[in-house]
């Protein structure tokens, strides 16, 4: 494996297409290309540089030549890891992931808590004929503001007519911003944990409520013979066979962001506009920067539990601003992070933020 | 120099509901995750930093069940050179009782040390007591809330500890010694899951507990266990504004943080 | 003669409440109660204990576990054994009462906040006051260190001033010693190392607003912070945030002012001793992880706080 990413830093041309694409390039200390640049000649990089990368993807995506600047990023993270220099505040988050298996080492038997939030009776993925397992991700089970999706997308699906269940404690964190903190051996931890879980109940279907657990579901957790998918692709699937019909109003402008685990990483992005599309009165706006480019909320990467020294504007409030400019009311997105990440700007500027299942939950 | 650090494996209860069993003779730990101790987390950084600057090395000790030995395998991921676990089939409650069982263990065994380190306090039983029984019984100077230890030099260290309100007051105690590290003495490095696979190849040391001491009952006995008296909630402090400042202030008072 | 000897606790001349504890469960105890001092203490009221023991050694050697110990065995000569020394739950009292039970051979039960007389029984936090284990000492004379609130109102006063006596003669101690009090650094702001924090929150309203904390925070002797919001609008600088993203605090005391108590500040200040929410908002979510509440706008019970305590 560490010949192979040393194969791939020795191809980077250093044309730039890394940098020219980052959303912390600019406004931050962060320059992936130079990044790559000292790790081709094994110079030193300055500690607190990596811990700027927000995950995004996007310079991976761009580059020409297969560098893989993001998992250049995760090897020097890696490193810093071993030997324990890493941020306090992710070092909590990573203990606490250990102990509890999410990062705010919150009881893990209270990872079902979120039930509590609707009447629908829901079994254990183990009681159902398909086998189908709606995988819950902790922001869901665990913050407050979030916990009312699981429930909004339990109900949306029942209402379609699509049989699911949960594993309930049993579910530990997925592990995506945990290998991208470099902590490999605890993402294989929980990685392991899942997979004998979906095992041992014989899971054939999974379904996601946030990209980055499809993420790391889908393309890290190696073959594990289960289609992975983001609750919006089954749900635009439902509208387009007419099995879930959408009867209320919602008479607003509603603008888009496209997360960057559903958007460019995973190529989801016709599934939100469909149903976003579906919903009658809906005035569907799109930013100037979307799908493949769209602005990266700053939310992934292990900057949920690590702020960057920075007086730059976040990009969160340039989107909240670009928002209002365009005269919508409501910012609707399919993530958790980037709810929680366009909120805190959203709310002082009046704008509202919903993630997709709570409009659909209005007008179902 | 050479150093002892005391690391205990607790259970992590913070974000759990305890519930009393066995009409209250026991509380059930069946399903809590256990963790290293935080204080001893702190004490174990310390020490590895110590060794690391004057050349010596540091042992980490644990009185425990054998799963204790994941805490001795944290210790020397963080860079402890080995553990020994001394091995109870049983919790004893009283420190007294644990005090004098580990005096037993160090000088049957002959363990050599300059210093013992402990943390302030375990978080599950919260005595923050055996390092002063034991310091007393091995006739060693003690001091318990250092929270800096400035020099170690001339047989000496020379530390700060904390008191109440923020200030310090710096002392002088002879080695060797017991030293009880309060939190927030340095940042802990993050030790990673590879790092404590790695520490399973270093030797951990077995001993029974029995052999060094009575495992039956202490000088203290625990009745039975209870829950805290009913709170709903935040008390809220009501009347006028004046009123309320006034009550607020009494809460910082009685808090000891406001004189 | 059995008689409950209580260790008071004096720092920098001062007569430390704490010790009412101490005195209060002494005398819920029934005992004849002996208050030991050191010297440079006075004036001492002369009705907290029906006898009182002044050592003729300094305070701050009044303080060194290696002093005490000998302190006490001069005590114990001269009247016999105590069936209870009671100490303060304090950072003094739990090096004191440790120590002192390892050289006595004594049991000992610490952090004591409630006794029951019927059973004799006393009980002791476990898992930061989820539970409390119901202890009783097994055999003649025990000791406890007194958690700070749980018995001061039992100490009453005397109907009499007490006998005083004066013990002398200690020999130096050699393996501590004292060197100097020192106070907190003015350098590089460290919250996570405050007792008190004073925290503030979106809601305060404007940067203007921050200058009016600061004095109330330098009046109650607390250090400032803030939650997210405030440190993104530079209204507090980066080491003052608390939160999952800032620091991660557990003070004796937090006063949150204007926080509404957002999931991500709430992870950073949970463990914190003894929360205090100030909020307009009856349901801020904040009051539900507070100990004790007041609906009020922040700002105005900030300047009548300043008023009362300027007062």
């Amino acid at each position: 494996m560490a010949l192979q990413s040393q194969n791939r830093l020795l191809t980077c041309i250093q044309c730039g297409k890394c940098t020219g694409s980052c959303p912390e390039a600019g406004r931050t200390p962060f320059n992936i290309r130079m990044l790559v640049r000292r790790r081709q000649f094994e110079y030193a990089i300055e500690e607190s540089l990596p811990w700027y990368c927000t995950s995004c993807g996007a310079c991976t995506l761009r580059c020409p030549r297969d560098v893989k600047p993001s998992e250049v990023i995760i090897d020097v993270r890696s490193a810093l890891v071993e030997e324990g220099q890493i941020p306090v505040s992710i070092q909590k988050a990573l203990e606490n992931t250990a102990v509890q298996k999410n990062p705010w080492g919150r009881s893990r038997a209270k990872r079902g808590a979120w039930l509590d939030l609707t009447d629908l009776a829901i079994p254990h993925v183990s009681e159902t004929a398909s086998r189908r397992l709606l995988f819950t991700c902790c922001i869901q089970a665990y913050d407050p503001r979030c916990m009312v999706i699981p429930a909004n997308v339990a109900r949306i699906l029942h209402r379609g007519g699509i049989e699911f269940g949960i594993l309930g404690e049993e579910e530990v964190c997925c592990g995506n911003e945990v290998r991208r903190i470099g902590e490999s051996g605890l993402f294989e931890e929980l990685q392991e944990e899942n997979r004998a879980a979906f095992e041992e109940y014989g899971v054939k279907e999974i379904i996601t409520l946030s990209p980055h657990c499809m993420n790391a579901l889908k393309k890290e957790y190696g073959d594990l013979g289960i289609g992975v998918r983001h609750y919006t692709e089954v749900v635009a699937d439902l509208i387009g066979a007419g099995r879930l019909t959408l009867g209320g109003d919602y008479e607003k402008a509603v603008i888009y962001h496209d997360p960057c685990f559903l958007g460019k990483q995973n190529n989801v992005f016709e599934a939100p506009r469909t149903i976003l599309g579906a919903v009658k009165g809906l005035r569907l706006l799109e930013f100037s920067r979307s799908r493949e480019v769209s602005l990266c909320c700053e939310g992934g990467g292990g900057r949920m539990f690590y702020e960057t020294e920075g007086s730059s504007q976040r990009n969160s409030e340039l989107r909240v601003l670009e928002a209002i400019e365009k005269g919508a009311e409501v910012i609707a997105t399919a993530c958790p992070f980037c709810v929680m990440t366009l909120e805190d700007p959203a709310t002082e500027r009046g704008q509202v933020v919903k993630e997709l299942s709570e409009i659909l939950i209005e007008v179902l | 120099m050479n150093l002892l650090v005391f690391t205990k494996r607790v259970p992590a209860t913070q974000e759990e509901e305890l519930r009393i069993v066995d009409e209250g003779r026991a509380v059930d730990l069946s399903k809590m995750p256990f963790k290293l101790n935080d204080w001893d987390n702190y004490a174990v950084e310390e020490a590895v930093r110590i060794a690391e600057k004057t050349g010596g090395a540091v042992t980490a000790i644990s009185l425990g069940d054998s799963e204790a030995d994941e805490v001795l395998r944290r210790a020397i991921a963080m860079g402890a050179k080995d553990g020994f676990l001394i091995e109870a089939d049983r919790v004893l409650h009283d420190p007294s009782a644990r005090a004098e069982l580990i005096r037993t263990f160090l000088t049957r065994e002959a363990v050599a040390y300059d210093a013992i380190f402990t943390g302030v306090q375990s978080e599950d039983d919260q005595f923050a007591a055996v390092g002063g029984i034991l310091a007393a019984k091995l006739g060693l100077p003690y001091a318990s809330m250092v929270i800096a230890i400035d020099s170690l030099e001339g047989g000496q260290v020379t530390c700060r500890r904390e008191l109440e309100g923020g200030g310090q007051e710096r002392i002088r105690v002879a080695l060797p010694c017991v030293l009880s590290l309060q939190s927030g003495i340095n940042e802990p490095r993050y030790v990673s899951i590879m790092g404590v696979r790695k520490a399973s190849k270093v030797e951990r040391r077995r001993f029974r507990a029995a052999d060094y001491g009575d495992l039956g009952e202490g000088m203290i006995e625990v009745s039975e266990w209870a829950y805290p008296p009913k709170k709903g909630g935040a008390t809220m402090l009501s009347g006028e504004l004046e009123a309320s400042c006034k009550e607020l202030l009494a809460i910082l008072k009685e808090k000891g943080v406001y004189q | 003669m059995s008689y409950a000897l209580i260790v008071a606790e004096v720092r920098r001349g001062v007569f430390e409440e704490r010790t009412l504890d101490a005195l209060g469960l002494a005398s819920l105890l029934g005992k004849d109660t002996v208050l030991l001092i050191p010297e440079g203490l006075s004036p001492v009221d002369e009705r907290l204990a029906a006898t009182i023991v002044r050592a003729k050694v300094e305070e701050t050697v009044f303080l060194n576990p290696l002093a005490m110990v000998q302190i006490l065995k001069k005590v114990f000569d001269s009247r016999g054994k105590p069936e209870v020394i009671l100490f303060t739950s304090s950072s003094s009292g739990i090096e004191l009462a440790s120590y002192t039970a390892g050289y006595f051979d004594l049991p000992l039960i610490t952090d004591v906040s409630a006794f029951d007389g019927e059973r004799g029984l006393f009980s002791k936090s476990y898992y930061s006051d989820k539970i409390f284990g119901q202890f009783r000492p097994r055999q003649g004379s025990f000791a406890v260190t007194v958690r700070s609130g749980s018995f001061k109102e039992l100490a009453r006063p005397l109907a009499g001033p007490a006998a005083t006596e004066v013990i002398e003669g200690f020999a130096p101690v050699e393996g501590r010693s004292f060197v100097e009090y020192v106070e907190e650094e003015r350098g590089a702001i460290d919250i996570t190392k405050a007792d008190f924090l004073l925290s503030v929150g979106r809601g305060i309203g404007s940067k203007e607003e921050i200058s009016g904390y600061e004095e109330l925070a330098e009046l109650l002797k607390a250090v400032l912070s803030g939650s997210r919001p405030v440190i993104d609008k530079m209204w507090l600088p980066k080491p003052r945030q608390v939160g999952t993203s800032g620091k991660t605090v557990k003070p004796k005391v937090y006063l949150a002012m204007a926080i509404s108590g957002a999931f991500q500040h709430i992870a950073g200040m949970k463990e914190s001793e003894c929360i205090i929410a100030v909020n307009k908002d009856p349901e801020a979510p904040i009051f539900q992880y507070a100990h004790f509440g007041i609906i009020a706008d922040a700002n105005k019970l900030r300047d009548k706080m300043k008023d009362i305590v300027k007062a």
